[in-house]
Parts: structure tokens; sequence; C-alpha cells
């Protein structure tokens, strides 16, 4: 069974990616690469910079929290093999997530060799204080401008020349997203060294450091910092130790660090941050160069607007509508076009062949291989997504997914999603699992609760929405319409009902920086698209054909038959929909893309009537939650959770699915 | 009881204060933290007006529930005064412990809430100690006269320099700080439905309403105020403090 559909990239592990990329005979010794870490702030292009020196494609687009998982693969530079590893945004060295605590872990017990940091040029001050974090760690380091055509709009002008003597490190100016700079990249590594920080905290603090780095285990690396996370209070950083030495070597070291920081009188925290920023106020009033005058152009304009409450909303309705048009008329002609153009000559090749009827079954009928497998994928299916992946990839790199994330606040914290969980929700109509993943920033556990559960529940992930807008635009725009109203509604509903039912406090904390909304590059989204699309095929077309075969025995073996049987009941009487309708529900189990590309071939051959079309697109919507999106559930809250929420949502929609058939036969008046 | 012994007496009971902060108790500490200022007998009078407990033969001390109110009064009025000189008149270094201490002991209770009024009531002292809360900060008061806004009060479009954060969250003030909201940088508020969005640093940045409350912004103070915040702060103040507050700049 599929591991995450294609809807956007599946997390790899570490040592899966590493295979993929580079057979490991062509390397000599694995063990014994050195190590390159990129970090930066979140949305700085770190990805991007990871694709250009690998040469391998992980999706990037311009919002943050894009990377959830750290990835790691292997590249030749300058004739050197190197461990290139990507990892999640990173907003200074003092933790505030669990994504955040993979990355520190990462630096720290794994050491990496070279750290590139990775920086958005026309944010400059905020990575600046990362910078400073980084150079703390005495690692040799390499720093990328990344976006330097952003500048040049923004009336900034770096002098990376002189930052890179006054940071002591190498600096490279780059144009990631279009390849610009890679090479000087690859230059930059080789001569990577560790630089130099003239930052003073004071006597009393600095004193206070060096005696704690005394105190910390021997073999710990990253003393310094260490002990001046310590000092700050950092929550992670003792865990941190604890798992490392064993909680009862660093019982001493906590009676000490207490002691200390008794003695220290004042704000260490604002101590540090004051002369760190100095430390970057200094360094970029020598550095860079401001122009006081910016024409603010069009694209400034409408990221305003796109999140406006009143202009929002138009706007909204307006790319929704691009959407539906394009998803419904243009895959619509593709699919007609691979129908006419592939379909029907091979059918009727097939049909030509003196074949035992069984085995003209097995291919081409109702149930046959090609027809419920590979036509299915490839006419019917595929053709939406590749429309659908192609413009969900414009405005992901459009920037506007985290401006509509602005804009949708308010409906969202009706319902009670406290601000740092909306993130979550609304990447969950790219793809539930991803978004079932990023939850991980969410540290209350009654948010964390809902959201998942929220994510899971009616939220169609941009698979299912765009294969759902074919369907029912065949039916109407109007059935389209109701079916939205019917997910909102139930999405609504489970939100206030688990925020009055769960116990707990819930904290709004809601700090979100918006990216600015650029015409997405066209190069980039196709190759995005064409990953995407590779990646469908690869995973679910063996599933679509294996389903197709499982139904076609099930079908010969007469267990179908039984199985609609004890069903009818619940399919005929309750939902009101069909007796065939079973082999949608089966498909579903195994792949819901497969599943609606049923329920499409049924709605043409007008086997469903327009309430049987609504309801069975919510049931696909709703009742089967995909099986990676469990998975991730397990792995965020626990293999019960997972477990009970599933059955929770099944029992739900199945209760709500009767009452949408009940309400919708009472309004049309059958 | 004279000025210098009312001086001594405070010295003491604020210092039981901070104990207090940093979970001590014994009478030893409280002799080695104060060195040669330490007075038996101030101790045995403080006993006597019942401003402090003594228990175990005199070993630990702690404040008595009167003595308590008279430390916080104490605590908040040095502290503010801190920020006040700090913030508003630019002072720094010695002057700022030196002329904090010799306010407390004068300065009432009426006063120092209109202090935290002006400067939009601060959490945290220039060191980035705790701030006792007064009835000022409960009811949330605000005059035309406050010189420090919340950053949710400007209007949009508007600039301001952030004067302060209050905020006791370790995790959230690193982050702020790491998307450079500091005290001393400009900001401005771009929307403030359905969420608020600023500009900062170059970056737009959403937040909170939570979250912006907290963010003090400097607003150039119109020297006047509104007839219906006068008559909010009279009534509580008794319609004394604003100009007591004047008087003192005077001087």
């Amino acid at each position: 069974m599929s591991n995450c559909h294609a809807g956007i990239q599946p997390t790899k592990n570490s040592s899966e990616a590493q295979e993929k990329v580079v057979s490991p005979q062509s390397i000599p010794d694995m063990n014994n690469l050195k190590k390159v870490a990129i970090i930066g702030l979140p949305n700085t292009g770190k990805t991007q910079i990871f694709n250009n020196l690998t040469g391998e494609y992980n999706i990037v687009a311009n919002y943050p929290g894009t990377t959830i998982e750290m990835k790691r693969s292997v590249a030749r530079i300058n004739d050197q093999y190197y461990e290139i590893i990507d990892t999640p945004g990173l907003h200074c060295l003092y933790i505030h997530s669990e994504e955040e605590i993979a990355v520190r872990d990462m630096i720290f017990s794994e050491r990496p060799d070279i750290i590139v940091q990775c920086i958005d040029a026309s944010q400059y001050k905020q990575s600046f204080l990362l910078t400073a974090e980084l150079l703390e760690l005495e690692t040799p380091m390499v720093v990328v401008l990344n976006s330097m055509d952003e500048t040049a709009r923004k009336g900034i002008w770096i002098d990376s020349v002189e930052l890179e003597k006054r940071l002591g490190i190498p600096v490279v100016e780059c144009i990631a997203l279009r390849g610009l700079g890679k090479e000087e990249l690859k230059k930059a590594i080789a001569k990577a060294r560790t630089g130099s920080l003239d930052v003073k905290y004071g006597f009393q603090i600095e004193n206070c450091i060096n005696e704690l780095t005394s105190v910390l285990p021997f073999d710990l690396d990253f003393k310094y910092k260490i002990a001046s996370l310590y000092l700050l209070n950092d929550p992670f950083v003792e865990k941190y130790l604890e798992s490392k030495f064993g909680a009862e070597k660093i019982l001493s070291v906590r009676v000490a660090f207490n002691k200390f920081r008794r003695q220290l009188k004042g704000n260490v925290r604002q101590v540090i941050t004051d002369k760190r920023s100095q430390w970057v106020n200094n360094l970029t009033e020598t550095v860079v160069k401001q122009q006081k005058m910016i024409y603010q152009g069009f694209s400034h304009h409408f990221t305003q607007a796109s999140r406006h409450p009143v202009l929002g909303i138009p706007i909204f309705l307006f790319f929704m509508a691009i959407v539906y048009l394009a998803v419904v008329y243009v895959s619509g002609a593709i699919d007609k076009f691979i129908t006419f153009a592939a379909v029907t000559p091979v059918t009727g090749f097939i049909n030509s062949w003196p074949l035992p009827v069984f085995w003209k079954d097995l291919l081409i009928g109702p149930h046959g291989i090609l027809t419920l497998g590979v036509f299915n994928a490839i006419c019917t299916v595929l053709p939406i997504l590749t429309v659908f992946f192609f413009i969900f990839g414009c405005f992901e790199d459009s920037g506007y997914i985290t401006n509509f994330t602005v804009l949708s606040k308010r409906i969202f914290a009706k319902i009670g999603i406290p601000g740092n969980a909306i993130t979550s929700l609304v990447l969950g109509f790219g793809c539930k699992t991803m978004a079932t993943l990023s939850t991980r920033s969410l540290t209350i556990p009654k948010e964390k609760f809902i959201a998942v559960f929220l994510i899971a529940f009616a939220i169609p992930c941009s698979a299912q929405l765009s294969i759902s807008m074919a369907i029912l635009a065949r039916v109407g725009l109007s059935a389209f319409l109701i079916v939205l109203g019917a997910l909102v509604v139930s999405e609504m509903g489970a939100g206030i009902i688990l925020n009055k039912i769960i116990k707990g406090k819930t904290e709004s904390c809601f700090i979100q920086v918006i990216p600015p909304m650029r015409f997405p590059s066209l190069r980039a989204v196709f190759i995005k698209t064409y990953y995407r699309i590779v990646s469908f095929l690869k995973e679910a077309l063996p599933i679509f054909i294996l389903s197709a075969a499982g139904l076609f025995i099930f079908d010969k073996t007469g267990l179908l038959a039984m199985t609609k049987q004890a069903l009818t009941p619940m399919v005929v009487g309750w939902m009101g929909l069909p007796k065939d309708i079973i082999d949608v529900f089966l498909l579903a189990l195994a792949r819901r893309e497969a599943a609606a590309g049923l329920i499409l071939k049924m709605v043409d051959s007008h086997a469903l009537n327009y309430i049987q079309s609504i309801v069975a697109v919510v049931v696909t919507t709703i009742s089967f939650p995909c099986v990676a999106n469990v998975i991730a559930i397990g792995k965020e809250m626990g293999w019960k959770t997972a477990v009970a929420m599933t059955v929770m949502i099944f029992a739900t929609s199945f209760l709500l699915i009767g009452m949408l058939n009940g309400l919708l036969k009472v309004v049309c008046g059958v | 009881m004279g000025i210098t012994k009312i001086v001594e007496h405070d010295e003491h009971i604020e210092q039981l204060w901070y104990m207090k902060e940093q979970g001590e108790v014994s009478v030893d500490f409280l002799k080695t933290s104060m060195g040669n200022t330490y007075n038996e007998k101030v101790i045995e009078e403080l006993f006597n007006s019942g401003l402090i407990d003594l228990s175990q033969n005199a070993l630990i001390i702690k404040l008595s529930d009167d003595g308590e109110a008279r430390a916080r009064q104490l605590i908040r009025a040095h502290r503010l005064a801190e920020r006040l000189i700090a913030d508003v008149l630019g002072g720094g270094g010695t002057d700022l412990e030196k002329i904090a201490c010799e306010f407390e002991h004068t300065v009432s209770a009426e006063l120092v809430n209109s202090i935290c009024t002006l400067l939009g009531h601060p959490k945290e002292c220039p060191h980035g100690m705790p701030i006792p809360e007064g009835e000022c900060c409960r009811l949330a008061l605000k005059t035309e006269l406050s010189l420090i806004v919340p950053l949710s009060d400007l209007k949009l479009g508007e600039t301001a320099r952030i004067a302060y954060i209050n905020c006791r969250n370790d995790q959230q003030i690193h982050k702020l700080e790491g998307l450079c909201i500091r005290p001393g940088v400009i900001v401005k508020l771009h929307q403030n439905y359905p969420t608020y969005v600023i500009e900062c640093e170059g970056a737009s940045i959403a937040l909170d309403k939570e979250v912006i409350a907290n963010i003090c912004v400097w607003k150039n103070a119109q020297p006047s105020v509104s007839a219906a915040d006068q008559k909010k702060l009279d009534k509580k103040n008794n319609g004394k403090s604003l100009s007591k507050f004047f008087h003192l700049f005077k001087k």
C-alpha cells in the first residue's frame, strides 16, 4: 500500500535518500564523508540550494515550513564526496519547537564539518542574528546570500566582499531558484573556515559561562554554546544532556548551573540578545546600504490585497475559479484526447484478438486491470492531477498560501483553532500527511490533537480536491457548492465540539513570517509538477493495477457479490447509494484516487443521480483516511490515538453522510 | 519615625523581597547579603510592628502579609523609577540605581500608578526583573498622555519604535528576538484584521492580538488628556496623581 500519495513530496528517512542518489560502490567510505549541513531561517531557500548541490530534486515552495524532516544526500564537490544535509528552518539555537530541536540535536551530536548558512538577502538582519549564534559554534562556515534578485527590488545593496572580511568566512552571492551561484558555492565549501565573532557579553556573564563549561562532561562538543543556552533557560538543553550522559551525571551540572544563575544579577537574556543585536547593527551599518525610496510595485499591493479582509475574498474566489475551470475543462480535454489517441485503439485491438472471455475480462472488462488500473490512472486521474499540480505549484511559489493563512485565520479562530495550528491546517489542502507531520511545531497537547483530527477529517487534500471538482462539475456547479458547504460545516462543527469536549488550555501565540509574493518561475513550477507526476505514477500506478486485479478476483470468485449483499442495508438504506458503489469503497481502501476515477465513470454512465453523486464524493472525502495520513498520525500522536481517531472519523462520517442524504432528499423533494 | 529610619526599615524589607524572589528564607543569608547595613534592632522593630514573621529560633525569616504589601509597593516604585529614568529621561548605569533608591521611599501609591500608566504598564525593569502588578495594570488604564502604548493601538500605516516587550514567556520572546522584533526597532502596522500584520526590518510578520498587545511602542504623545480618560483616572486616583506628577517634573 502506498506510503504517501503524490500530493507533496514523501518524507524519506535518511538512509533511503542516501541509497537513492548514489550507489554505495561509487564512494570509497560512507562513514568518513565530510558532513555539510545547510542551515537557515525558514523560507530562505535551503532546499533549493540542497537540490542545486546534489542534483537531486526535493519539493521547494515559497512558504515557511516546506521542509519538515531532514534530508541527506551525497554529492561530489571539487573531486571530493560530501554528505549534504538539508534541514527544516531554524530561528535561533534557543529552541521553540520540535522541528527546530531536531536540527539543533543534529548539529550538537553529529558535529557537521561545514555549516552552510542560507540567508534571504532581502531580510538580512534576522539571518545575521543566527549567523552570530552559528559563529559561536566554532565550526567552518560558508554564508550564502540567497535571493539576490529580491534585494535590488527592495533597494538593498550588500557588500559581500566586506562581509566576508568582517565575518572571516567565505560569503557567496546566489539566486538559487535560477541556479546562479552554484559553482561559486562549491568552491566556497572547499574553502570553508572558522569565523570570528567579536561579541563579548561582559565580564560577569563570560566568567560564568567559562566556569560552567568546566562543569560540563569532558567529552561534550560545543561546551561554550551549551553552557550559554543553559544559562538562558533553554528548556531542551537539559533533556539533551540527560539523553547523552544519563540523568545522574547531569544532576551535579544542574546544581552548579542553579548556583551560577542565582549569582548573576539582572537579565542574562537581555544582555546577551542586546549584545548580539548590537553586533548585527554594527555589521549591517558597514556592509549594507539601504535606499530610502523604494517603488512599491504591483506585487506589493497585490500581496496586501490578498490578505485584506474585504479584497482578499474576491481574490480567493478568483483563484478558486481558475482552479475549477482548469481542472474541469483543461483536464477534460486532455482526457478526451488520450481516450481518442490511446484507449480506443488499444481496446479495439484487444477486442479483435481471438482471446478467451476470461482474459478479455481481465484486461478490459469492467474490473479489468487495464480499464480500472492503467486507463483509470492515466486517462482519468493523471490529467486532473497534472493540471491541478501545475496551478497549485504556481500558488505555492507565488507565496499566496501564507497570505491566505492570514485571511482565513478568523474562520479558524471561530472554531477554536489556535493561531499556530492554522498554517498546518492550510497545508492540509496540499497533502494531509505533510500537514500532520507539521503539527509537531505545536507544543500544547489539546491544540495538537484538534489540529491533527481536523486535518484528517473533512479537509480534502490536493488530489482529492481536484478529482472531486472534476466529478462534481459534471453534475453541476451547485453540487460542487453543496459539497463544499457540507465539508465546511462538518469541519467547523467538529472543531467546535472537540474544543468543548477536550479539557486543557489553549494558548494563542501566532507569529508567522509572510513571504513576499512574486510571480512564480514557470520553469520551476514545470519541474515541480513533473516530479510530482512521476512520483504519483511510481507510487500509485502499481496500486491501481493491483487493486483492479484484486477486485477482478473478488468478482470472479463471487466474494464481491457476497460483500455487496452484506453491505446493502448500510449503503443503499442509510447512504442512499446504489449497490455498485461498493466497488468504489473497496478501491478507496487501497487508493482514493482510484475510487474517485471509478465514481467519475459512474457519473458519466448515469449510474449515479444528482444526490448520489454528492453523497459519494463526500463519502470518499471524509470516510476513508488515507493510509499515509494514518501512519503520520501514529508517528505524531502514538498508534493508539491513530486507531482511535480513524474509528472516530469513520463513525462520525457515517452518521453525517446518512444525515446529508436525508437532508438532500427532503430539500430536493425526492 | 525619621526619614533615615524609614529608609533603613525599607532596605531590610526590600532585601527580604529579593530573598523571596530567590527562594531564600534564612537569617544568615540576609546577614551576608546586607553586609554591614544589616541591623539587628531593625529586625526587632519590624517584627514588633508585624511586618515580618520569625520562626525556628529566629533562624527563618519571612515577610508577613503586611510586610509583603509594603515590600511590593517599594519594589514596584523602585523598578518603575528605573524604567522611567532609562526609557524617558535617558539615564543609565549608576544614576539609575541611585535615583531609584531615593525615589522609592517617598513616592505615594497613586503617583506610582500614574507613572506605570504613563509607561504603558511595563512588566519588567531595565535589568529584566519583574515589576509587581498594581491596581492600574489590572484595569489596564490608558491616558492620552501615555508615552508608551501597545503596538495594537497604533493606527493602520503608522510607524513606531518599540520600547519594550511585556512578555514572561522565554520561548516567545526568543522567537520575537529572532525576527528582530526587539526594543529600539521601528515597526509599521499594516493590518489589524483578521489578524495583525506588521513590517519589521524588511519582513512582513503576522501576529495574534495576544502577542502584539505585549509589544509596547513609543507614541508621539499629545500633551492633553481626553476628558473621559481624565475622569477614569481621577476616579481611581482621587484626582491627585496627575497634578502631582507634573509637580515632580517641574521640580
